[in-house]
């Protein structure tokens, strides 16, 4: 589905990514994990179009995307949901998600998924007329994450969506991103929370430096001792546990 | 001069129509800047190309005011759209982009207002033209107490209505008014949405253009259309939009009745040689007051 061919790319001069090669396929959750500072963002917005390649090529189900304007790249299926969990806080939850089918024109269908939004998160039903500058943190998150299923994507890109939240939200937020991908949309999820993450998805790439340093299986990636010392720690059963409740 | 109720409510009654023209060009300066982050030192000339289309439509084609009118609006947000992609743009890609770091963007707006003016001086010369609009069919206003409103006065009330009705109905309720408030909000999210930044960036431009090309077919009939009319329109406007918060459209308006209103009132009770000095009196007492404006909303901060 995505391929990602030695792209370089970064802001003005300064290079941050330095020849990373990727290859999505349908279907499923792939993650990209890497300490702070390392390019994770800088690459999601390079798969997006937010920023220019320097150099390399992106295609998206055979076609280069490489030159395409971010909003040429949402009508292909591409939608990236930032990490500045930005919401437009002066319009309403529904505006905010309505705004997401901005691409749009199947106005029946876009009923049908909202109502199927505010079932992945009744809360935002609760809160739907209400401005969406009031929410705590974990409903923007899950606003912005709404949104980005506004806007029927065939990948989703989720830059750490479990940043600064409680446990419990996270846990009902990784449990909605899971089902969004058995729904049968391509998840690539940047996360700092690394166990949570690779119990999470199938596949992962770490990033160092603007390079990939290690990819694999997740199952493999989560034994593997380089990652364990650099990433991990506690334990992996308590999580698997909670993710399994939901 | 004795103090009368009468010419009391004239004062006013004429300050806040011209003081709605202010606000006018205010909106599309507050517009640009919530959009764009960029104060647009050329807007002045915008106006004054749209009042000179305007009396080209109307007194060389023969067109009658009202599509005169129009037509001024449709070609001036045309040259808007072009200086914006042509001038403006390109500066953008050079880093600051439309953001309140990019001061390369006022620079370059006050070259475009001087290369405006050269223009307008090479087509119309330094005269200033009357602009005799055929306004008949427009009536005029009586007021108890012998006060009568022209009918150039009506009409720009009347216009300047629609022309708020308008916009606020394109921004509030169309999917690209949606579209326009996303991308002043934010440019990457707006992006993201699938939204397309730069025509949207366009269709700002040019709105805020053609508004300001209205108020220069509005002024015309009562004042002259000069080549240098710009740049103390630009001032009385921007003053209206610092007054009732830089940024805040309704404040834009308020803002300019406000200037239009205390202005007229300070030439007729004060002094009228120094009628310009008002709108800036005005400013300085509001932002001593209250910094932000009136309406103000707290500074942008971009990161
Ligand atoms: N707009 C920008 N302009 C200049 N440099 C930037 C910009 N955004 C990020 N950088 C730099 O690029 C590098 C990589 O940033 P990036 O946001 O991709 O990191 P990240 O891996 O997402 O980190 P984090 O986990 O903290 O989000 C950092 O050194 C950062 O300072
Ligand atoms: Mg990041």
């Amino acid at each position: 589905m995505l391929q990602v061919n030695d792209v370089h790319a970064g802001y003005g001069n300064l290079k941050i990514l330095r020849g990373v090669d990727m290859s999505i396929s349908d279907g499923g959750i792939v993650t990209l994990l890497g300490g702070n500072g390392t390019g994770k963002s800088t690459l999601l917005k390079a798969i997006s179009g937010l920023i220019p390649l320097m150099k390399g090529q992106i295609t998206f189900d055979g076609l280069d995307i490489s030159k395409l304007k971010p909003h040429e790249r949402v009508r292909l299926g591409i939608v990236q949901v930032t990490q500045a969990k930005e919401a437009y806080p002066a319009m309403s939850v529904e505006e905010n998600l309505v705004l997401g089918a901005y691409t749009r024109k199947d106005r029946e269908a876009i009923k049908v998924d909202l109502e199927r939004v505010y079932d992945f998160f009744p809360v935002l039903r609760e809160r739907r007329k209400q401005m969406s500058g009031t929410l705590s943190g974990g409903e923007v998150q899950m606003l912005v994450i709404g949104r980005g299923m506004m806007a029927k994507p065939k990948m989703l890109m989720l830059d750490e969506p479990s940043a600064a939240l409680a446990p419990k939200v996270v846990l009902e937020i990784f449990a909605n991103i899971n089902r969004i991908a058995k729904s049968g949309v391509t998840i690539l999820i940047v996360e700092q929370n690394v166990r949570m993450a690779l119990i999470l998805a199938q596949y992962g790439y770490i990033i160092r430096d603007g390079i990939i340093l290690i990819e694999g299986n997740a199952d493999m990636l989560i034994k593997d001792p380089a990652v364990k010392e650099s990433f991990l720690g506690g334990s992996v059963a308590d999580v698997s546990r909670g993710l399994n409740k939901k | 001069m004795a103090f009368d109720l009468n010419s009391l409510l004239a004062f006013i009654i004429f300050g806040v129509t011209i003081g709605v023209v202010y606000g006018i060009v205010a909106l599309g300066i507050s517009l640009i800047y919530s959009g764009l982050d960029i104060v647009h030192f050329a807007h002045g000339e915008m106006y004054m190309f749209g009042a000179f289309f305007g009396l080209v439509l109307a007194e060389n084609v023969g067109l009658p005011y009202p599509v005169a009118l129009v037509g001024a609006m449709i070609i001036t947000a045309v040259v808007g759209m072009l200086v914006e992609r042509v001038f403006y743009r390109r500066l953008t890609r050079a880093g600051g982009g439309y953001t309140v770091a990019g001061m390369g963007m006022i620079i370059c707006g006050f070259g475009m207002s001087v290369a405006m003016v050269n223009v307008a001086y090479f087509i119309w010369g330094a005269e200033a033209e009357p602009f005799r609009a055929n306004l008949d069919y427009i009536p005029r206003l009586q007021f108890p107490g012998d006060i009568e409103v022209p009918e150039s006065y009506v009409l720009t009330a009347i216009i300047s209505v629609i022309l708020m009705f308008t916009l606020h109905y394109f921004l509030r309720y169309t999917k690209p008014g949606l579209a326009v408030r996303a991308v002043a909000h934010n440019k990457d999210i707006a992006y993201l949405m699938g939204i397309n930044v730069p025509l949207m960036i366009s269709l700002i431009f040019g709105v805020a253009c053609a508004l300001a090309a209205a108020a220069g077919v509005l002024i015309g009939p009562m004042q002259s259309v000069q080549v240098e009319m710009g740049y103390l329109m630009l001032m009385k406007a921007f003053a209206a939009a610092v007054v009732g918060g830089f940024g805040s459209l309704p404040g834009a308006i308020i803002g300019g009745i406000m200037v239009g209103v205390f202005e007229n009132l300070g030439a007729a009770y004060i002094s009228a040689s120094h009628k310009d000095i008002y709108a800036f009196l005005l400013l300085i007492l509001v932002l001593m007051i209250k910094p932000s404006g009136l309406f103000g909303v707290e500074a942008k901060v971009k990161a």
